[in-house]
């Protein structure tokens, strides 16, 4: 049993911190943490599960106690279950306290300073101080471990909450004789920061008061305690490093030049640094790097004897600490030979075959970032070249195709800087061409067919070449061709051309080099022999071409020849064939042409191509596209076509929200009879969809075998701009049999005297049964209840185009329906003393329940009626 | 200087990625979103951020040419650290995201950025992106081991102790240290004799025999090829376990536990003029040595020339491929090899019908389906210290062999494989005497030197070699 409740928690707790939200649709946060913390008081689970049960509550306390009254309870909750832990798990016990720390900081108890978050405080003091471990088997050592840990964390989350504990945790530290002695650096360090920012924030803070801190006195420093108030957290200033170096303002601590205590403290902890783990080693020298900073009276030069070694290290977080060191302190710290070998170490650690490449890339970034003792000018975060180097020293990382992708990009990006800065100076260098020779080595590999992830890391070079050196005519008109070259051998990397011209053209914005590759593009595409072409590279082409037709400064009539001789070329069966896709692709260059500002040289071949295509694609869809463009074309303005391709961009350049932002460019709607009363509805087109204008109404002809009313479903077929085509279902549109009503065909030069004698022959030939198919004729009454006015109004309302009689003859109206194809139906209507009788007569009995339903339709507003 | 969040993904041979292992550091989530203000980008749930990931990365949709989002050409591929766009159920960027890959496995944090979020800060100036980036190396070699290439049951394991692992190494999201190899869970504990600390890195109690193993290492890169306008290079690194006094030792890095060093060994510089007046030893490292084996130290060197200096020759004739290769053994080298093998890779060709190939030495390996010819130069060179190898090769299989975009047409290059025991190039060695150890046991002291080949190319001087040497061109 117990294996299966604790099978079940596990894969329940890995639900949960897989999808919390996800999980939590199935429940409740508040039911989940009720459950947890039963299961957590209870002794059913072991505590290998209980400590599984804890994880959500470290991982995501903010979704299990999202108040601070919850985070409250839960805290003490969890804090009774510490007391009541027995010594020997450890682990459980560790793990709660990690909890504890998660759930009090996330519901914001300890920056209200709440009841548990007091008690768990001096909770973590006490174990803090416990050392009777040192003298058992140290089983519970862990235990003061993450005491101090959750110490650290709590005072990371509110600086100064410890500062008054100062002089404590600094004995702590300096007496624990154990490995732990990491822990308690690591805390003294961050509260010892803290403590100090806080006094630089305090107007009138100065020795007296930091002296004071550090002995653990403060009541005699200020008068009363309270006025070292805790930093407001809700202020991230406070919680950010100090922005050393040039862009960084430091606070400060004026206090004169003694501080002894700190300088004491400092050397101290810098003594035994190095027996720190390198990431505490790292953390440690860059909090008190920000004392320093903080506190003008230290000189930097505590740090000097520890300089050499950190030079020397091969761990990536000390050295990057040594240079965050030189960053805040420069040359009173470092030399000028110390800032020429940390550069050339720089230089050396990013080629190093040791290191990994994110070590490597991180490097490099540094030499881009590097901390000089003398900035010529504030680089605000941007790249910048270090004066000493050189493009000797940087000749060491040039880019090779033996680089991994991610490699090779940062040495282009750092050598093209190189001789950027280079050429400025004088000749145009030597490196330039090497790094010119490289791009080309690397589309070599994509000639000979490289791996995708070589084809995109060529176009990421070459963008990075081009943002740097598109001024370089040679270049610059040399990558032109040997892309064209390249893009005609694969033209399925017409994707990734179309994206390397949108971003020079966007981002480069003074060159004119993405117009120049599009117009040479064009020029392979449409001097290539047609007999060579095949269908594949044709799709790709009608891309380029459409982006090709983008540019208004490209003259379009080779495209136009193409696509001409594409469509119409006897050996091409491209029409015959109805290709969608390929049909799309033409259109989609089509399109783009609409709009080009050059349209008025070349409306007639366009006309010309659109008409071919309207008259012999296979493919209905695209011949309905072919014919509407045509019809813009001939029939709008060009402003107007502007104006409608205008909102057709718009719509395409913000795909996220493509969808709301639709337009159409027409309608297919499409019918489906429910039964075989009428003949088949051809589909309707309904062009020229306008989102300023009003809607176009669309009638329907209907062709009645028999006159009855019916249901037609319905459907519409659309394209979007991006060529996709679109089907939805409209809703169901019935057809009543009122609808099928019309007046018999008279010649309207009769009068009223023909009609009627009509009227009275029909009436006459159905009662007496006497017509040729007389087994059809029936006669029927209706009732019902109308006074004379509700019977006038309702002829006129509904009979009026049919009526034969006179609207004056008050209580005896005539009406004839004729019913398409071949049915008729006579109504006499009159008033009786009882009630309106409707006569029915009619040479078709099939339509009596029709013609029932239909006027019963008066009765349900009109009170009660019969049909006899 | 702590950590959001960290993944562990798995995705094997591009498929079926998943996340299999994640944490959320709540409490620096917490300060993140204080620190952040208006700009915070919350952690999106573990689907979002693998797929996320793997666009990122490049290796989402592997079956489509060209995906927008992957294949952008302004995408800063360069940077250590990724950007995540995330769409849903917000838009906003999550960055840093820090990620290795080695074989199967992705590795991923988020570092928080404790600098105001606007404009963003350099990585250089936030620490928490270097100790990301030692964390997750560390959590790495603890999951793959130092091969590399676990198998999936000790995948697993090592993923399940990973929860108790943090408890130790990054119990609230700030990494304390990387997990240790080997030695997992609560060890004895040493306390100190008398006033000296220990080091927090030396978490256990030494049992078993005193043994201080030092070995050297030289590792060996060569470009050969055999062509005048195209400069040969190649270049020395090396592991070592102690100090050496030979040859001048450039780019030297030292363990974090070296407790000092001599600022003369650290100024000599690969990257720049050697000028002859550097420092030539002895390299003297004090140290105190963690539990498990380490690495003390690494340097390069330049020798002035390769150990096997090779040509090959290959000519195209009637159908076939007429091959011509020579190696010689430098005389300071010596001729006592643990294994020595040459490759010569044949790519974009038909499968190899006719070899008629002989060599002056060694034995000849002729793997027809994979296009490539094994030498095995044995354990000697002849006393001349020179091998070649002639013959011709006709590619008249119907079936294409191996391809690669890189050897085309007449640039193919052969790799070679050597070991030698007892030896090194620069000269380096250890002086077993030098070894001093302030312990009450008197430990035995044994050192080695071995000098391995790393990429070892010769190219073909009759095709074009795919890269050029940077030197000669800045």
């Amino acid at each position: 049993h117990r294996a299966i409740m604790a099978a079940n928690w596990v894969e329940r707790i890995s639900a949960f911190s897989c999808s919390p939200s996800r999980f939590l649709c199935g429940s409740t946060a508040e039911a989940f943490l009720a459950e947890l913390l039963c299961e957590l008081r209870q002794d059913r689970a072991t505590y290998s599960v209980k400590v599984l049960l804890l994880s959500p509550l470290c991982e995501h306390p903010n979704l299990l106690c999202p108040t601070d009254s919850l985070g409250e309870e839960t805290a003490l909750e969890l804090m009774s279950m510490f007391v009541q832990c027995p010594p020997k798990f450890v682990q459980f016990g560790c793990r709660l306290l990690l909890a504890l720390t998660s759930v009090l900081v996330c519901s914001c108890c300890v920056s209200i300073h709440s009841r548990a978050s007091q008690d768990f405080l001096d909770l973590l003091l006490q174990i803090a101080q416990d050392t009777s471990d040192l003298y058992s088997d140290g089983a519970v050592r862990p235990l003061r471990v993450t005491a101090c840990d959750c110490l650290r964390e709590l005072e990371a989350c509110s600086p100064g909450l410890l500062s008054q504990r100062l002089e404590l945790l600094s004995g702590l530290r300096q007496r624990e004789p154990s490995h732990l002695h990491q822990a308690y650096t690591g805390l003294h360090t961050l509260v010892l920061r803290n403590a100090v920012y806080q006094l630089t924030q305090e107007p009138d803070a100065g020795a007296q008061h930091l002296k004071a801190l550090l002995g653990g006195n403060t009541t005699v420093a200020w008068e009363a305690e309270q006025d070292l108030v805790p930093i407001d957290n809700k202020d991230s200033a406070v919680l950010s490093s100090l922005t050393l170096g040039p862009m960084g303002t430091v606070p400060t601590l004026q206090t004169g030049p003694d501080c002894k205590e700190l300088r004491s403290i400092l050397s101290s902890l810098l003594e035994e640094s190095y027996l720190l783990t390198p990431l505490c080693q790292a953390a440690l020298l860059h909090r008190l790097t920000e004392v320093v900073a903080m506190v003008p009276a230290v000189p930097p030069s505590v740090f000097r004897a520890q300089l050499l070694r950190l030079l020397g290290t091969s761990e990536v977080c000390l050295l990057h600490a040594t240079l965050l060191m030189k960053c805040a302190f420069t040359d009173s710290l470092f030399s000028a030979e110390d800032e020429a070998f940390m550069l050339k170490r720089l230089v050396a650690l990013s080629q190093h075959p040791l290191l990994g490449t994110p070590e490597k890339l991180f490097y490099m970034d540094c030499i881009l970032h590097f901390p000089e003792n003398r900035p010529i000018g504030c680089s605000d975060g941007d790249e910048t070249l270090p004066v000493l180097l050189t493009p000797r020293l940087a000749s060491a990382i040039v880019p090779t195709v033996f680089n991994d992708s991610a490699t090779m990009l940062a040495r282009l990006n750092l050598l093209s800087m190189v001789c950027l800065e280079e050429g400025e100076e004088g000749e145009e260098g030597k490196g330039i061409a090497y790094l010119y020779e490289h791009l080309t080595s690397l589309l070599h590999i994509l000639e000979n067919g490289g791996s995708r992830e070589i084809v995109v890391t060529f176009f990421r070079a070459a963008f990075l070449f081009l943002f740097y050196f598109c001024h370089i005519e040679r270049y610059a008109s040399s990558l032109v061709g040997k892309l064209c070259n390249l893009y005609l051998c694969h033209t399925n990397l017409a994707p990734h051309l179309i994206n390397l011209v949108d971003q020079t053209q966007d981002k480069l914005t003074e060159s004119n080099w993405a117009v120049e590759l599009l117009k040479a593009l064009q020029g392979v595409i449409t001097e290539a022999p047609f007999t060579k072409l095949t269908l594949h590279d044709l799709s790709w082409h009608l891309k380029m071409l459409a982006r090709v037709a983008e540019e208004g400064q490209i003259p379009q009539h080779s495209t136009l020849r193409f696509l001409s001789g594409v469509i119409t070329s006897s050996s091409s069966s491209l029409c015959a064939s109805g290709n969608w896709r390929l049909g799309n692709g033409l259109l989609g260059v089509c399109c783009c042409l609409l709009v080009h500002p050059a349209l008025d040289s070349l409306l007639i071949p366009l006309a010309d191509i659109l008409q071919h295509l309207t008259c012999h694609y296979r493919d209905t869809d695209i011949q309905d596209h072919a014919r509407l463009y045509y019809a813009i074309l001939t029939t709008l303005s060009r402003e107007k076509i502007a104006g409608v391709n205008l909102n057709l961009y718009d719509a395409e350049s913000c795909p996220g929200e493509a969808n709301a932002a639709m337009e159409i460019f027409s309608i297919r709607l499409h019918f489906n009879l429910t039964d075989n009363h009428y003949e088949e509805l051809s589909d309707i087109s309904v062009p020229c969809l306008f989102r300023e204008r009003p809607s176009p109404k669309v009638s329907l002809r209907l062709k009645p075998r028999r006159p009855y009313p019916t249901t037609l479903h319905a459907s519409a077929i659309f394209t979007t701009q991006d060529g996709l085509s679109w089907l939805t279902v409209l809703p169901d549109i019935y057809v009543t049999f009122q609808q099928v009503f019309l007046s018999p065909p008279m010649s309207p030069a009769w009068g009223r005297n023909s009609k009627l004698s009509l009227f009275e022959g029909l009436w006459e030939e159905i009662h007496s049964g006497s017509g040729e198919d007389s087994s059809d004729y029936v006669t029927s009454l209706f009732c019902c209840q109308l006074k004379e006015a509700g019977l006038l109004a309702l002829v006129k309302e509904h009979f009026l185009p049919f009526l034969i009689s006179d609207l004056r003859a008050k209580e005896d109206f005539k009406v004839l329906l004729f019913l398409p194809p071949q049915s008729h139906v006579l109504l006499h209507i009159g008033s009786k003393e009882d009630a309106v009788h409707f006569d029915i007569a009619t040479d078709n009995w099939h339509l009596l329940p029709h013609i029932s339903s239909y006027l019963l339709t008066f009765q349900s507003t009109r009170g009660a009626a019969a049909l006899h | 200087m702590s950590l959001r969040a960290l993944w562990i993904v798995s995705n094997e041979r591009g498929q079926n990625a998943s996340v299999r292992f994640s944490r959320m550091f709540a409490t620096v989530e917490h300060r993140a979103k204080i620190l952040a203000g208006s700009s915070y980008v919350a952690v999106p749930e573990e689907s979002i951020v693998l797929q996320l990931l793997l666009t990122e990365l490049g290796l989402s949709d592997p079956n489509k040419s060209y995906v927008a989002l992957r294949d952008d050409c302004l995408h800063h591929q360069r940077s250590p650290a990724l950007e995540l766009h995330i769409n849903s159920p917000e838009r906003g960027v999550l960055w840093p995201v820090l990620a290795i890959s080695q074989g199967p496995l992705i590795l991923a944090c988020l570092p928080l950025v404790d600098a105001p979020a606007e404009p963003r800060p350099p990585l250089a100036s936030l620490l928490s992106i270097s100790q990301g980036l030692t964390f997750l190396a560390g959590v790495q070699s603890f999951l793959l081991g130092s091969g590399g290439k676990p198998d999936s049951e000790g995948l697993a394991s090592r993923l399940a102790m990973l929860p108790s692992v943090l408890l130790q190494v990054c119990p609230l999201g700030t990494p304390l240290d990387v997990p240790l190899l080997g030695q997992p869970a609560a060890p004895a504990v040493p306390t100190s004799v008398g006033n000296q600390k220990l080091p927090a890195w030396k978490t256990g109690l030494h049992r078993g025999r005193a043994v201080v193993n030092v070995a050297l290492i030289e590792t060996v890169r060569s470009m050969q090829y055999g062509n005048q306008s195209r400069q040969d290079l190649w270049d020395v690194y090396v592991t070592l376990t102690l100090p050496p006094n030979g040859s001048p030792l450039q780019d030297i890095l030292v363990h974090p536990c070296v407790t000092s060093l001599d600022s003369n060994i650290l100024t000599s510089n690969s990257v720049d003029n050697y000028d002859g007046s550097a420092f030539s030893g002895p390299y003297k490292f004090p140290f105190s040595p963690p539990m498990e084996p380490f690495r003390l130290c690494s340097y390069t060197s330049q020798v002035p020339v390769p150990p096997i200096l090779g040509s090959y020759h290959l000519r195209e004739e009637k159908n076939q491929l007429h091959v011509s290769v020579t190696f010689k053994l430098h005389e300071s080298v010596k001729n006592n090899f643990e294994y020595c093998e040459a490759h010569l890779p044949f790519f974009n060709r038909n499968q190899m019908g006719n070899v008629d190939v002989k060599v002056s030495s060694g034995q000849l390996d002729v793997s027809k389906e994979k296009n490539l010819l094994v030498w095995g130069l044995g354990q000697k060179f002849p006393k001349f210290r020179e091998v070649t190898m002639e013959g011709t090769i006709s590619f008249s299989g119907s079936t294409p062999g191996p391809s690669d975009p890189l050897c085309t047409e007449l640039t193919a290059y052969i790799k070679l494989y050597f070991k030698v025991a007892d030896m090194t190039l620069s000269g380096c060695c250890v002086d077993q005497h030098s070894v001093q150890v302030y312990s009450s046991a008197k430990p035995r002291i044994v050192t080695s030197r071995d000098l391995i080949s790393k990429d070892y190319f010769i190219w073909n001087s009759t095709g074009s070699a795919p890269v050029s040497s940077g030197q000669i061109m800045l």
